[in-house]
């Protein structure tokens, strides 16, 4: 059978790259090797219980008044109005080891007074920060869109004067894009405290501050307040099942339970796939949602294997993955003092340092990332229950080394540290759990097939990400659509599959 | 590295020192080449679905009940956690199927995992196990899977094993794992058999219970037996006080058919124990559909509707059987693993007409919104259209 294009892999990215391929009249085929669709989008169910297994707060989704890229994205799609979206209500909380506590709201002024209130002597300081994360957007989202409409490779002269120019034109990025979070956070800060009331999002990333670009904080700062952070009725599972449908709607074809073995390539061009069960499928283009680990080194002959895909990867390394509870219990949430959905806790708060124990096994000095679904959603379980997930990002490569009779036990160890560590915050949340899971980076390895258990691809760090993305393809008509190639998160990669799928459509015409 | 991009991010504050180590590390990088089935390899050590297990050993109990060895000769098999279950897949009479079975032996040891099977009236693949099968026979077989198990991060050291005939298979594998490690629990082994002579694993029951103070059972027999003192009847709540001593600080484990089941858990929920403290084993399939909680009145069972699949293919399917059984008799493969309404693995698409869901299928909200159900749990109670 033939089609246009071949997608491997029903993951948030290539399920977008699917949908979009499909309602623009392509005849798509996904191919996914588990039963469910959704990669990291997915939920699973235990006693009365379905917990979320990824997404946190959903970005760029903006109200329907002010639709943000990611609401116009699900409109063209056809399922913005099959899903009940839930905003939430605050950023988030982050809790300190000396017991201070501060929840931002999601008004930038209301934040801003907020941490001002908290913080009065940074005053100027905080206004001045918030000014150059709005212009640090402003000038990224006008560079992009300069980027987009020039053609070709430009002129020697065009290369000159761009260079040239480019700190008087864009001054916020000139001075911010290429620099680290804490960096930029010891220019405007000089309390320790503020600067982990607002450089939170690298524990979503997993890159210590002081790897972590500014870049990604800042637009998350902005997209998260402007936007606002949303959640939906299901979970992702909801969203991953309504883009299968999509797709189908459009004549698109998604095989479930049925992975890719190996994909076809002739005269060095990608031309089609062959299932786990022998099936061979052609196609004009392939787009891998698997981690580009796998893609080369794994589905392709070794015959077709160009050396530069070595080389590519080379300068990468595989990021971080994680470790979670998710856990039922049989009260309230204001029963054990939960109010904010989103927490994060610290217990060491000195983060760059503590963050050395991510490569350990046991969460004991990690930030512990803790949300309480309930808050925003008080119907995603029985009445009189709540849901939630406690976790920290791990590296896989402890747990890859553990002799596999000591990993339950091992496991156990490490969630009763992680409990231990919320009783603490919430009295009483042991003696009310009924339904607990843990999931480690082999559980993550296991589902999502990355090497590592990595959840987000390669580091997201200054070296590997932002502009230095491995989005070269290195055999022709085989591309990518994935957070290996991209900034990670649900709304980034629904995003980025779209701009996959145009840049195939592009080149069809 | 001087093309237009590195030109103009070198100009950029910091710029010029991300270049040059990036430069670095391209020098001093990885060859991700090399070693690429890692993933793969380290998955399989906890995951392998697809497992060819051969009969190593069979150990005949008595005329109704053999305990089956099960070796594989191609990889280590895959850790487990005491409590779990191994679907294993047969073909009897051209219809492929498969059956869930507690793992009763030990977690600690991975050279083989048994599995004892007792007959069931009637009962199609265990009449075939305990008739056919033969030493050296393979069998395909899913990863050990299964949630019925001890949990320290929240059950009580007081553990309360209760099972009925042969749901005793899995507090096996359980005991093994509590008293051969050392932990500091204490158990009770409540077991619900028809009579003496049906008892499973009495000589072992009785060895660990001489040996470990932390251990004891008794016996609960429907019929009374001149031969042994034990507690007759049913296993009710006048029973469990007695046996049990701290009725809601300890946390109760249930296997058994499921009649016996429904009614231990409502007498400990009489006794006020805490549902997070009635662990059972899953929901089995009914015996007799016809007979659950909100079956409609107006069909009794032997009704035969039509059932279309993914638009193209007709065939016959029965009331009282679930889809998931009128898909295997009609050699429509599906994946399929718990068979009890908890793994999803059977799940399928209802595009038109109505199902019977019997109690037990944990379905995602994404399933109830966009109309999945799990096949192994619904029943036919009009002509179907399903995609697949």
């Amino acid at each position: 059978m033939h089609f246009d294009s071949i997608i491997i892999g029903a993951g948030n990215g290539g399920l977008s790259a699917a949908t979009r391929l499909a309602t623009k009249g392509q005849k798509v085929l996904v191919l996914e090797r588990h039963n469910v669709p959704g990669g990291c989008g997915t939920s699973f169910r235990r006693g009365r219980f379905e917990f979320e297994v990824a997404l946190h707060q959903l970005s760029s989704m903006g109200s329907t008044e002010k639709p943000g890229d990611l609401r116009k994205l699900f409109s063209e799609y056809g399922i913005e109005d099959k899903i009940d979206w839930i905003e939430i209500e605050s950023l988030y909380k982050v809790v300190l080891p000396s017991g201070f506590t501060c929840a931002l709201p999601t008004n930038r002024v209301d934040a801003q007074n907020h941490l001002i209130e908290k913080f009065p002597h940074e005053k100027a300081n905080i206004l001045r920060y918030y000014e150059v994360v709005y212009s640090f957007f402003d000038e990224s989202e006008d560079f992009a869109k300069a980027q987009a409409n020039s053609t070709g490779e430009p002129s020697d002269l065009k290369k000159f004067v761009v260079s040239k120019l480019f700190s008087k034109k864009y001054p916020t990025l000139a001075k911010y894009a290429m620099r680290s979070t804490q960096d930029v956070m010891d220019e405007f800060f000089k309390t320790k405290e503020l600067q982990l009331c607002l450089n939170t999002y690298w524990c979503f990333m997993g890159m210590p501050p002081e790897r972590f670009p500014f870049s990604i904080l800042a637009k998350c700062t902005r997209i998260y307040i402007e936007d606002k952070p949303y959640y939906l009725r299901g979970g992702s599972q909801v969203i991953s099942q309504a883009l299968v449908e999509s797709i189908k709607q459009h004549d698109g074809i998604v095989k479930l339970s049925c992975g890719v073995k190996q994909i076809i390539v002739k005269n060095k061009k990608a031309v089609g796939v062959i299932d786990e069960f022998g099936n061979e499928y052609t196609c004009d283009n392939v787009i891998s949602n698997a981690s580009p680990i796998d893609t080369y080194f794994k589905l392709l002959d070794k015959k077709d294997l160009p050396q530069s895909a070595i080389d590519q990867y080379r300068q990468y390394t595989v990021g971080i993955s994680a470790l979670t509870c998710f856990i039922g219990l049989d009260c309230p949430p204001d029963e054990i003092g939960f109010t904010d959905s989103f927490n994060l806790i610290y217990e060491d708060a000195d983060c760059n340092n503590a963050f050395k124990n991510a490569y350990e096994l046991m969460p004991t000095t990690d930030p512990l990332v803790t949300t309480c679904y309930t808050v925003d959603d008080p119907k995603v379980s029985p009445e009189g229950t709540s849901v939630i997930t406690a976790g920290t990002l791990k590296y896989g490569k402890a747990w890859m080394e553990l002799p596999e009779d000591e990993y339950y036990d091992t496991k156990y160890k490490a969630c009763d540290i992680i409990i231990e560590r919320l009783e603490k915050k919430f009295k009483g949340i042991r003696s009310h759990i009924e339904e607990i899971e843990i999931a480690t980076p082999l559980t993550h390895m296991h589902y999502l097939h990355h090497p590592e258990g990595s959840i987000y691809g390669f580091e997201q760090d200054l070296n590997q990400s932002v502009f230095f993305f491995p989005r070269e393809d290195q055999i022709e008509n085989l591309t990518f659509a994935n957070g290996w190639v991209n900034v990670c998160g649900f709304g980034p990669n629904y995003l980025y599959g779209a701009t996959v799928a145009d840049g195939i459509l592009k080149g069809a015409k | 590295m001087a093309d237009f991009k590195t030109t103009v991010l070198s100009t950029l504050q910091n710029g010029k020192n991300v270049i040059e180590q990036i430069d670095a590390l391209k020098k001093t990088g990885t060859d991700y080449s090399i070693n690429a089935d890692r993933t793969d390899r380290t998955i399989n050590k906890y995951h392998n679905d697809n497992l060819k297990l051969r009969v190593n050993e069979i150990i005949e109990v008595n005329k109704d009940v053999k305990t089956f060895r099960l070796v594989s000769d191609d990889c280590m098999l895959p850790v487990f956690k005491s409590g779990q279950y191994l679907n294993i897949f047969t073909v009897i009479e051209g219809v492929r199927t498969s059956r869930p079975y507690s793992i009763s032996s030990s977690s600690k040891q991975r050279a083989y995992y048994e599995l004892t099977i007792a007959r069931v009236p009637n009962g199609f693949v265990s009449n075939f196990m305990l008739n056919e099968v033969k030493l050296n026979d393979v069998f395909e077989a899913s990863n050990p899977a299964g949630e019925f198990v001890f949990n320290p991060i929240f059950h009580s050291d007081k553990s309360v094993f209760i099972a009925g005939g042969s749901g005793i298979t899995p507090f096996i594998s359980m005991l093994s794992e509590a008293l051969d490690k050392g932990q500091k629990r204490s158990i009770k082994l409540i077991y619900g058999c028809k009579d003496y002579a049906t008892v499973l694993f009495l000589d072992l029951l009785q060895e660990y219970a001489s040996k470990h103070s932390n251990f004891s059972f008794d016996l609960v027999l429907t019929n009374k037996d001149e031969k042994v003192v034990t507690e007759v009847g049913f296993i009710n709540k006048e029973i469990i006080s007695k046996l049990v001593k701290d009725i809601e600080g300890s946390t109760y484990y249930i296997c058994g058919p499921q009649i016996m089941n429904d009614f231990v858990v409502k007498q400990l929920v009489e006794l006020k124990v805490k549902s997070r403290w009635i662990r059972r084993e899953m929901f089995g399939s009914s015996p007799n559909i016809v007979t659950e909680n909100g079956w409609p009145a107006e069909l009794n069972g032997s009704e035969v509707f039509t059932l279309t699949i993914n638009k193209d293919i007709k065939v016959k399917c029965n009331a009282n059987e679930s889809l998931l059984v009128a898909l295997e008799r009609n050699k429509v493969r599906v994946n399929v693993c718990c068979r009890s309404g908890e793994c999803s693995l059977c799940k399928v698409q209802l595009v038109a007409g109505n199902v019977f869901l019997s109690k037990g299928s944990l379905l995602r909200h994404s399933d109830e919104k966009f109309g999945f159900i799990h096949s192994c749990k619904a029943f036919p109670i009009s002509d179907l259209e399903i995609i697949i």
